[in-house]
């Protein structure tokens, strides 16, 4: 029933509109007219040549939304980690181009692409997110401290209430539950307003329910802050919070979900599952 | 696989950490071994000179041989030629030959210039006989044949550019003499640097011994079947007791015991050093060892979960030493051959000349080297092992993430607290001590127990310490600054183990620096208190002055006076009958003035009066002498005197502490002409206001000596500060190893740092830390850790060196000196061993790739 549907909208043109636009689900006018923030085009990321050749990404196209929750699915090896990385400037690609905004970073040195990672993105990990030897503010205001800016206190505040780390600010990560860990990752990654964030798995080290909660800070976020967030996930669940899902396999986008459904998610993975055995 | 594979595989695995441990035992053994085979390499070269160079058998006389070499007479023992005829009537004997052999001689060439060697050996000038040729060979021109003629040895010749029928101007006691140069000739052996002239014999008796006739020693050589013992029995039933009899073998024997003392110092002052090389290289090892195991302890527990035992895991880690300590100790050997040489070279430099011709590496050498640094390394090792043994099994299914940290604990507190405490007690107790030797003992009892003390203390000191370094050093660099301390201070044990490495070399360069500045405060400090005189005449090597260069100076224009000061050998006996030798100082009156000496009764100047003289302090109170009673004086080679004790000299100071003083004109009544000595020193005084021309006119006199030097006071203060800070400069330049091993530590740990911490570096990359910032990051790191060692090692040092020289003010080192330019010199570049150390460790992080750094599978 599905085919690629990657449908990549040229032009920077809706831009400008881009933050009044972003409520959730709203601003997503026919036509696909929605900003976006960050874009792909026939991205490829190989590995070895000749015969040990490994293409990880195939000719990937995509646009990410502002003020979106897009999550990136796929099973392992599907390159889903990979376009995490080339997106966020952590990787470089072999060919193609990726856009933040109008900056071309495919093509930035590694100085300009660190500045870019330190003002502009944010990062979620998997695990060991945090400095041990820095506490939880330190650890928040890193990325700030680092470029040498003061963090703006009034939206400090605001996104420290928000994920309700408010009494915890002087603890080290090893004083702190895992979900509370990656609560001080995800409020170093607001802090600094990003214009992007970047979530690898962030809930895979968690228990459900530590998991839920740092999936709802992420919607809340969203909604209520604006912000521009692209998860790499394998559960179907967390995928359910995001507004918009990507399937990859084999190193191409094969599928894409909006408003999904934890369900509907399911489903659609026991598909791929079940094609991927018959064919 | 076998233990062995794992632990060889290991090993390999960790190549460049191992390497870095490996050079720390390399230098060790190679210090060990180097001094071994440059001792050996010296017996050797002394062995065959005295082998080539020795008679069968040596008749000298018994007073004084050749070995006693710079008489205070300036003029060696002898006797006449008759002795050679009973030796050589004497039965079993081929052939005896006198000789002339003198070291009481300089030579100068047409400039000037001395051509005798500038390091510790002789000039040594003699007799031309046959006999010679067992040791030399002639190379250009003939042997000397008259009063003009002087041969010279090749190496000499060369590096003075002296050519046949150069003048040569040989001074000696007996007068100046000038020859031309007949001949060349060259050892058949390596000689080790000693200048040698030759005369035909009437000239050497004549111009060296002052008179036709005479000799030195009687060489005399065995018939074939005739032992050298036999021999030396039958010359003395010949010639009676008065003479001391060698055969070869004893001549080689003494000869060696000569050189050995010199030999001595050396050996054990480098073997003192790789000892300090081996103690710094342990903690290399040790903490080397420590985060390898950490950097392994899921490996480990994998292992353990498998089902290797405790005793496996823990063997796996000593075989991996033993592979360390003999790769490292091979190394070691091989480039303790290459010190060996080296050494050779610089002893070269200072005029001791060796051939690599003689190197001589016992099979005891690489054992010796090979044993030391294997079970130095095994030893170092074993505590990580043991913790390596201890790892659980359950470690293979935590996450590892970065290892623990390690937490400095309350019992490592207390017994550092406890060593230190003890260990500055025994300072205190020897600072305080009033005699030297009991001490000593507490300043070494001290020294150790403060070392050991401030090793265990050190990771808890490292928090405070760090913090507070940081706080001066660190804030300036904003949030990279304060990581770099927070990164410094998460493993306080393996801070305070690499910072410990850095402290020991850095407490003795402030020890013997405080010591050092000290020594030269104290005497310029006794300088400006207690001597009078403008001038001080005396020569480098020890040898008196001759009479000839003394009325030289005597003419010079513009002296108020100048004082003559020679030392007698004399046994004095106490009115009680009690006997002791003693060296006496036989000067003029206006000694009194030169140096102010304080009396504790009597007055000084009479004691210069006829039949008197003076006695110290310490040997009034011993032998409960008061002024007015009367010594038995017995003078070497003179008359016995009685002598009134005029005056007691107070024995406090560094200058002429205990001497006797008496009058030339009363030594020279009892002591025949020929055997009252030469002046050791002359002191000298100019007219009011004429101390400038006094001390050109002076100098003037001297160009024709070269072997003396007049200073003045402030050139003597400055001699006396260089003669110290070259002293200090060498102990600076062996002490350097030690700190070179200290840096390889600090490599070690920062590459170990960085790796282990490869997750954290790759987060900080991805939030935006630049590759500057980072390198920058750990730089400071280093620089944080070299700083803590250094504040550590020159506060221990410092307390060293005070303890030092409170107890060696009983030796007259009354005033401390602490070099505070040196101190913050050492401080200061200690921050720059920190940025050398971080060099490649900073250089490879900022080259780790971001992904492989936080990719979770």
């Amino acid at each position: 029933m599905t085919t690629a549907v990657t449908n990549p909208r040229h032009g920077g043109e809706e831009e400008g509109a881009a933050r009044s636009a972003s409520l959730r689900g709203g601003g997503r006018a026919a036509g696909g007219r929605t900003a976006v923030v960050a874009r792909a085009r026939q991205v490829v990321k190989a590995y070895g040549s000749g015969e040990t050749r490994v293409v990880a990404l195939d000719s990937v196209d995509v646009d990410i939304a502002r003020g979106q929750f897009t999550a990136i699915m796929g099973p392992s090896g599907s390159g889903k980690s990979t376009l995490m990385h080339c997106l966020a400037g952590l990787d470089t690609v072999t060919s193609g181009e990726i856009f933040l905004d109008d900056t071309e970073i495919t093509r930035l040195k590694d100085k300009k692409l660190t500045q870019l990672r330190r003002d502009r993105i944010g990062f979620i990990f998997q695990a060991f997110n945090l400095l041990p030897t820095l506490n939880a503010i330190e650890n928040i205001t890193l990325p700030m401290d680092i470029a040498g800016r003061k963090p703006d206190a009034e939206w400090l505040r605001r996104v420290v209430d928000t994920v309700g780390l408010s009494d915890r600010l002087k603890h080290r990560p090893n004083q702190l539950s895992g979900g509370q860990q990656q609560r001080v990752a995800v409020a170093r990654a607001l802090a600094a307003r990003p214009e992007i964030i970047f979530g690898d798995e962030p809930t895979g080290n968690l228990d459900s329910r530590a998991g839920a909660e740092v999936l709802g800070f992420l919607r809340t976020s969203v909604d209520e802050l604006g912000q521009t967030i692209v998860m790499v996930t394998h559960d179907p669940v967390a995928a359910s919070y995001a507004d918009r899902v990507l399937y990859l396999a084999d190193g191409r986008i094969v599928d894409e979900m909006e408003r999904p459904t934890a369900d509907a998610v399911l489903d659609r993975m026991k598909d791929f599952d079940a094609r991927g055995r018959t064919s | 696989m076998s233990v062995l594979k794992t632990s060889l595989r290991n090993f390999l695995a960790h190549k460049g950490r191992m390497a870095l441990s490996a050079v720390a035992v390399l230098l060790s053994v190679a210090f060990v071994s180097g001094t071994l085979v440059f001792t050996d390499t010296m017996n050797t070269t002394f062995d065959k000179l005295f082998a080539v160079t020795a008679s069968d058998v040596t008749v000298s006389p018994k007073n004084g041989s050749v070995s006693d070499e710079t008489p205070q007479t300036g003029r060696p023992e002898a006797f006449p030629a008759s002795l050679v005829e009973q030796v050589r009537k004497a039965e079993g004997v081929q052939a005896a030959d006198g000789d002339v052999t003198s070291l009481s001689v300089t030579v100068v060439d047409a400039e000037n210039k001395n051509v005798g060697p500038t390091g510790g050996a002789p000039t040594i000038a003699g007799n031309w006989s046959p006999e010679d040729l067992r040791s030399v060979d002639l190379v250009s021109g003939h042997e000397p044949r008259g009063p003009t003629d002087v041969v010279v040895d090749g190496a000499t010749a060369d590096k003075h550019g002296l050519k046949l029928g150069d003048e040569l101007r040989t001074i000696s006691v007996a007068g100046d003499f000038t020859a031309k140069i007949s001949g060349i000739v060259d050892f058949k052996v390596t000689n080790p640097g000693a200048t040698v002239v030759y005369f035909d014999t009437a000239t050497a008796q004549r111009e060296l011994l002052g008179k036709e006739g005479l000799f030195t020693q009687v060489l005399a050589e065995a018939k074939p079947g005739v032992s050298h013992d036999a021999l030396k029995k039958n010359i003395a039933a010949s010639i009676g007791g008065d003479y001391k009899l060698q055969t070869a073998a004893e001549a080689a024997d003494a000869g060696r015991e000569d050189v050995a003392g010199f030999l001595d110092v050396m050996k054990y002052a480098m073997l003192g050093f790789a000892g300090l090389a081996f103690l710094v290289g342990i903690f290399l090892i040790v903490n080397t060892f420590s985060m390898l195991v950490a950097q392994r302890t899921r490996e480990i527990g994998l292992m353990r979960a498998i089902g290797s035992s405790r005793k496996q895991v823990n063997r796996s880690v000593l075989v991996e030493a033993v592979l360390l300590g003999v790769v490292g100790s091979i190394a070691g050997v091989a480039a303790g051959v290459g010190l060996a040489v080296g050494l050779m070279e610089l002893m070269s430099s200072m005029g001791m000349e060796l051939s690599t011709r003689d190197l001589t590496v016992k099979w005891t050498t690489p054992v010796v080297g090979l044993a030391l640094g294997v079970v130095v390394t095994v030893l170092a090792a074993y505590i990580p092992a043991r913790r390596a043994g201890k790892v659980s099994p359950m470690a293979a299914l935590r996450d590892a993430g970065t290892p623990a940290d390690g937490k400095a604990g309350r019992v490592r507190g207390a017994i550092g607290l406890a060593l230190t405490a003890a260990g500055a007690a025994a300072l205190v107790t020897a600072a305080r001590a009033a005699e030297a030797s009991p001490g000593s003992l507490w300043l070494g009892v001290g020294v150790v127990l403060t070392l050991l003390g401030f090793v265990v203390i050190g990771p808890l000191l490292a928090g405070g310490i760090v913090r507070a370094l940081g706080a001066v050093v660190l804030r300036v660099f904003g949030p990279v600054g304060r990581m770099a301390e927070r990164n410094a201070l998460r493993n306080p044990r393996r801070t305070g183990a690499t910072g410990a490495a850095l402290m020991i070399g850095l407490a003795l360069v402030a020890s013997l620096s405080v010591v050092g500045s000290s020594m030269v405060a104290s005497a310029t400090d006794e300088l400006d208190k207690s001597v009078g005189a403008d001038f001080i005449v005396q020569s480098g090597t020890g040898q008196p002055i001759v009479p000839q260069a003394q009325a030289a100076l005597e003419k010079a224009p513009g002296l108020d006076h100048v004082t003559e000061y020679k030392w007698v050998d004399a046994t004095v006996t106490d009115p009680r009958g009690k006997t002791t030798t003693a060296d006496l100082a036989a000067t003029e009156p206006t000694y009194v003035k030169d140096l102010r000496r304080e009396v504790t009764a009597g007055t000084l100047t009479e004691a210069y009066g006829p039949g008197a003289m003076s006695v110290g302090s310490d040997y009034a109170s011993e032998h409960g002498v008061k002024v007015g009673d009367v010594l038995t004086l017995a003078f070497k080679g003179g008359e016995k005197a009685k002598l009134k004790v005029a005056a007691i000299t107070a024995d406090t100071g560094n200058v002429d502490n205990g001497a006797m003083y008496i009058n030339i004109t009363t030594l020279a009544e009892h002591l025949p002409a020929d055997r009252v000595p030469q002046s050791l020193l002359l002191l000298a005084s100019a007219k009011d206001g004429q101390e400038t021309q006094a001390y050109q006119a002076l100098k003037d006199a001297l160009a024709p000596y070269p072997q003396y030097k007049v200073s003045n006071q402030a050139d003597y203060k400055e001699e006396l500060k260089n003669q110290v800070g070259q002293l200090l400069n060498i102990v600076y330049g062996l002490l350097a190893l030690a700190i070179v091993v200290a840096i390889l530590g600090v490599v070690n740990t920062l590459a170990l740092s960085v790796v282990e911490r490869t997750r954290e570096i790759g987060l900080m990359r991805a939030i935006g830390l630049s590759r500057r910032q980072l390198r920058r990051m750990i730089r400071l790191e280093s620089v944080v850790i070299a700083l803590f060692g250094a504040l550590l090692g020159l506060g221990l040092g410092m307390g060293w060196g005070t303890a030092a020289q409170k107890l060696l003010a009983l030796e007259g080192l009354g005033v401390l000196e602490i070099p505070w330019p040196t101190i913050l010199t050492v401080f200061v570049g200690s921050a720059f061993v920190g940025l050398f150390a971080a060099l490649v460790p900073a250089f490879r992080a900022g080259r780790m790739n971001v992904l492989n750094a936080i990719a979770s599978e």
